[in-house]
C-alpha cells in the first residue's frame, strides 16, 4: 500500500498561488521601475556597486562643471593675452617708426605718448578679472595685481608667484593660472618693462634699437608663457570628452548592474500569469471536486 | 450462555458498535476542516468468547476504543520548523525596513549627500574665492549632517518599534503557555481515566504550534500524557498544569526590554520564534548598522575638521571646525551638526595670513587646502576604507543579511509545507475514505438489524410451538 497522502490539497495549492502571485508582483515591479534591483537584498553586490557607480557619475558631473568654470576663465585669460600681443605689435611698429632717423623730435614725442597709452592699456589688461577675481595675481585674486607708481611711473606687481592646481578628472590635475609677474614681467623678456623702456627711449631719443629688440623679446616670451593656457584649454577639452564618455560608460554599467531586460521580464510576467491561472483553475476544480458521498446519494 | 437470546444479544451489541463507528466517522467528516484536528479511528474488536462444553462461541463485536491518529515526531518537527519560520519572518520584517533606509537604487540613502559634499569641495578647489561656491560647501555640509541625523533617527525609531513588538510577543507567549497548561492537565486526566485524549492533544499541539511562532520550545514527555515545555536553553514554560510567565524588564544601558524567566535574563538565549528574530533586529542588526553610521560620521567629520584646521580661511586666519567636533563614535551620526554657517571660514587656502595687510601673501585664490579636503574622498579615513567604499559595504551588509534570511525562509517554508503534508497524511480527514467507511458501517448495522429480525421470527416460532 502506498503512503497515505495529505487529503487536503489546499495548502499546496495556496502555496503555489502565493508563489506565482509573488512572481507576478516581482515582474510588475521590475517592469514599472525598469530595474531588477529594487532593494539591496535583490542583489547585495550590485546594490553596493551602484553606490560607487552613482558616486563616480556625480563626480564626473562635478568635474564637468569645474571644467566649464575653468573654460570661461581660460578663454578670458587667453583672449586678454591676445590683446596684449596686439598691443605689443602696435608698439613694435611705433618703435620701428620712432627709431627711423627721419622722424622729427616732436613727432617722436607724439609716438612716445602713444606708447605710454599702450603701456596703460597693457596694465589694464594685466588687471583683467573673471567673475570678480583677478586672473593674473597668482593666488592673490582679490587685490589689483599691477599698479603704477604715481611718482616714478614704475609698474609694481602686488600678486604672488603661486599657481593653483585643479583636478579636472579623477587623478588628473592641471595648472589653472600663470602668475602675472611671470607673464608680464618675465626676466627673459618683460612686456611691461619693454613698453616702459620703449617709452623712455622715444622720449629721450636714445637706445631706440635696443628698446625695439626688447619689445620683440617680450613678444616671444609672452608667446612661450601663454602656452600654459593653450595646453590647459586642450587638456580640459580632452578631459571633457573623456568625462562625457565615462558618464556614458557608467550609465551602461549601472544598467548592467540593475537594469531589467524588459523582454525577459515581460516573459517572466506572462509565465507567472500563466502559472497563476493554471493553479487557480486547478484550485477551483479541487474545491468543487465530487466526493464519494455525491455518488452514494 | 447460548441460544437465541445470546444471538439477539450479539446482534444488538453489533448494532451499538457500528453505531459508534458511524458516530466516529461522522465526527471525522464534521471536523474535516478543523485546524489541528486529527482523524479518529473506531477500533472494533472481537468480544470475549464463551465455553459451552467442548465448544467455544464468540460473543460478537465491541467498540474497544476510539483513537486519534497522530505522529508525535512529525508534530515536533513541524513545531521546530515553525520556530525557525517565526524567527526569519520577524527578522525579515525588520530587515526589510532597515534596508529601505539604504535603498540606493531608489535614491534614498547617504550616497547622494556624501557625494554632494565632496563635489562641493571639488567645486571649491576650482573656484576658491567665489562666495557662491563656498556657500555650496556650507549647504552640503548641512545636508550631510541632516542625512546622518535622519538615518540614525529612523534606525532608532525602528529599534523602538521592535522593542514594542518584543513586549507583545512576550505577552502572546504568556497567554499561550497559560492555555497549554490547562489543556495539558486535561490530557493527563483523560489518559489516566483511559479516555481518548486525542482531542485534547489536538488542541495542545495546535497551541504549541502557535507558541512556536513566538519562541523556541523544547518538549519533554512527562510520561503521564503530559508535556513539559521549556525554551531550548531550559527556561521552564509549562510544567504539568502550571505555566511560567516570562516577564520583561528595561535594560539599564539600552533602555530596551530584556526578557526574564524566573528572575534570570534569557534575552540572548532565545533562539527561535518571532522573539528571536525581533531581538536579533533590535539588539544586533540595528546596533551594527547604527555603529557603522556612527563610525562613518565620526571619522569623516574628524578628518574634515582636522584638514580644515590645517588650512586658512578667506581672511588668512587658521581654519576651524566645519562640523561640531565629536568626542566619541557612539551616537556620532545622530549628533552630527555644522559648526559654522559662514562661507568665508572654509579653509581653502594653504597660505597663512592675515591677508589684506601685505599684498604678496594675500592668497585668497589659493586652493591647496581645498584640494587636500577633496583628497579625503580617496583616503582610507574610515576604518581603513574611503568614506564611499565604507558606505557601500554597509549597503552590501544589510542587503546580504536580508537576502540570506529570505533564502533560508523560502527553503524553510517549503520544508514546513512538506512536513505539514506528511502530518496531513497521518492525521488529515479524507472525505472519500470516511464515506467508504460510513457505507461499510451502515451495511454492517443493517445486517445486524436484519439478524435481530430473523432471531425475532425464530423466537416467535418457538413461542408458537409452546402454545
Amino acid at each position: 500500500m502506498s503512503v497515505r497522502i495529505n487529503p487536503d490539497l489546499l495548502p499546496d495549492l495556496l502555496a503555489s498561488i502565493q508563489q506565482s502571485e509573488q512572481n507576478e508582483n516581482t515582474a510588475t515591479t521590475q517592469l514599472s521601475s525598469g530595474r531588477t534591483v529594487n532593494s539591496p537584498s535583490d542583489n547585495p553586490a550590485a546594490a553596493a556597486a551602484i553606490v560607487l557607480n552613482h558616486d563616480q557619475s556625480s563626480q564626473d558631473a562635478q568635474f564637468l562643471q569645474n571644467i566649464s568654470t575653468l573654460q570661461g576663465r581660460f578663454q578670458v585669460a587667453d583672449s586678454t593675452i591676445s590683446n596684449v600681443v596686439e598691443v605689443l605689435n602696435q608698439a613694435l611698429s611705433l618703435g620701428t617708426e620712432g627709431a627711423n632717423g627721419t622722424v622729427s623730435a616732436t613727432d617722436r614725442q607724439a609716438i612716445a605718448t602713444e606708447v605710454q597709452g599702450l603701456l596703460t592699456q597693457t596694465v589694464g589688461l594685466a588687471n583683467t578679472t573673471y567673475q570678480g577675481a583677478y586672473l593674473f595675481g597668482g593666488t592673490n585674486v582679490t587685490q589689483q595685481p599691477f599698479t603704477v607708481d604715481a611718482t616714478t611711473g614704475a609698474v609694481n606687481y602686488n600678486g604672488n608667484p603661486n599657481t593653483t592646481s585643479v583636478e579636472i578628472s579623477q587623478g588628473n590635475s592641471i595648472t589653472a593660472n600663470v602668475p602675472g609677474d611671470q607673464l608680464f614681467q618675465n626676466a627673459n623678456g618683460s612686456v611691461l618693462g619693454a613698453l616702459q623702456d620703449l617709452y623712455n627711449a622715444l622720449n629721450t631719443g636714445t637706445n631706440m634699437p635696443a628698446a625695439v629688440t626688447e619689445v620683440q623679446n617680450a613678444l616671444t616670451q609672452l608667446d612661450t608663457q601663454r602656452v600654459t593656457y593653450d595646453n590647459a584649454l586642450n587638456q580640459i577639452n580632452l578631459s571633457e570628452s573623456f568625462l562625457n564618455q565615462d558618464q556614458l560608460n557608467l550609465s551602461q554599467q549601472e544598467n548592467t548592474l540593475e537594469g531589467a531586460d524588459l523582454s525577459v521580464v515581460a516573459s517572466n510576467f506572462s509565465q507567472a500569469q500563466l502559472a497563476d491561472q493554471a493553479t487557480l483553475s486547478a484550485t477551483s476544480q479541487v474545491l468543487t471536486q465530487k466526493t464519494l458521498l455525491d455518488y452514494l446519494a | 450462555m447460548g441460544g437465541l437470546s445470546a444471538s439477539l444479544n450479539i446482534a444488538t451489541q453489533s448494532m451499538l458498535a457500528e453505531q459508534g463507528a458511524i458516530e466516529t466517522t461522522t465526527n471525522n467528516i464534521a471536523n474535516a476542516n478543523t485546524p489541528g484536528y486529527s482523524r479518529q479511528v473506531p477500533n472494533l474488536e472481537e468480544a470475549g468468547t464463551i465455553q459451552i462444553g467442548s465448544l467455544t462461541y464468540g460473543t460478537g463485536v465491541q467498540l474497544g476504543s476510539v483513537t486519534s491518529l497522530r505522529d508525535a515526531v512529525l508534530d515536533l518537527r513541524v513545531n521546530q520548523e515553525t520556530q525557525q519560520q517565526g524567527q526569519l519572518n520577524a527578522f525579515l520584517e525588520g530587515g526589510q525596513q532597515i534596508q529601505e533606509l539604504f535603498n540606493e537604487t531608489s535614491g534614498t540613502g547617504l550616497q547622494a549627500p556624501l557625494s554632494a559634499f565632496f563635489n562641493s569641495l571639488s567645486g571649491l578647489a576650482s573656484n576658491p574665492s567665489d562666495l557662491t561656491t563656498r556657500q555650496n560647501v556650507i549647504t552640503s555640509v548641512q545636508d550631510l549632517a541632516t542625512a546622518f541625523n535622519q538615518t540614525s533617527n529612523n534606525l532608532n525609531t525602528l529599534q523602538r518599534n521592535t522593542d514594542l513588538a518584543v513586549q507583545q510577543s512576550v505577552s502572546q507567549v504568556n497567554s499561550l503557555t497559560a492555555q497549554i497548561a490547562q489543556v495539558n492537565q486535561q490530557v493527563v486526566t483523560a489518559t489516566k481515566s483511559g479516555e481518548n485524549a486525542g482531542p485534547f492533544e489536538d488542541q495542545r499541539q495546535q497551541l504549541i504550534n502557535q507558541l512556536s511562532n513566538y519562541i523556541d520550545v523544547s518538549e519533554i514527555d512527562a510520561g503521564d500524557g503530559g508535556l513539559t515545555l521549556t525554551t531550548t536553553s531550559g527556561a521552564a514554560l509549562v510544567v504539568g498544569n502550571q505555566s511560567f510567565a516570562l516577564s520583561t524588564q528595561a535594560n539599564p544601558t539600552t533602555g530596551f526590554q530584556d526578557v526574564y524567566s524566573n528572575g534570570s535574563d534569557i534575552t540572548s538565549q532565545i533562539t527561535g520564534g518571532a522573539l528571536a528574530g525581533q531581538i536579533q533586529i533590535r539588539d544586533q542588526e540595528i546596533p551594527a548598522m547604527q555603529n557603522s553610521l556612527d563610525t562613518l560620521a565620526y571619522n569623516l567629520s574628524t578628518a574634515v575638521n582636522n584638514q580644515n584646521k590645517a588650512g586658512y580661511d578667506l581672511n588668512g586666519n587658521p581654519g576651524g571646525n566645519l562640523f561640531t567636533p565629536l568626542t566619541q563614535v557612539q551616537g556620532a551620526a545622530a549628533s552630527l551638526t555644522v559648526a559654522t554657517t559662514d562661507p568665508t571660514l572654509i579653509a581653502a587656502s594653504g597660505t597663512p595670513g592675515p591677508y589684506n595687510t601685505a599684498a604678496n601673501i594675500n592668497a585668497t585664490g589659493d586652493n591647496s587646502n581645498a584640494n587636500a579636503l577633496l583628497a579625503l574622498q580617496n583616503q582610507n579615513i574610515v576604518d581603513g576604507q574611503t568614506p564611499l567604499s565604507y558606505y557601500s559595504d554597509l549597503v552590501f551588509k544589510i542587503g546580504n543579511d536580508v537576502s540570506t534570511a529570505q533564502t533560508t525562509q523560502q527553503a524553510g517554508s517549503q520544508t514546513l509545507l512538506q512536513l505539514q503534508n506528511l502530518q496531513g497524511g497521518v492525521s488529515g480527514v479524507d472525505i472519500n475514505e470516511e464515506a467508504a467507511n460510513l457505507v461499510r458501517f451502515q451495511t454492517a448495522y443493517q445486517a445486524s438489524a436484519q439478524v435481530a429480525t430473523v432471531i425475532n421470527t425464530l423466537l416467535q416460532a418457538t413461542i408458537n410451538m409452546v402454545t
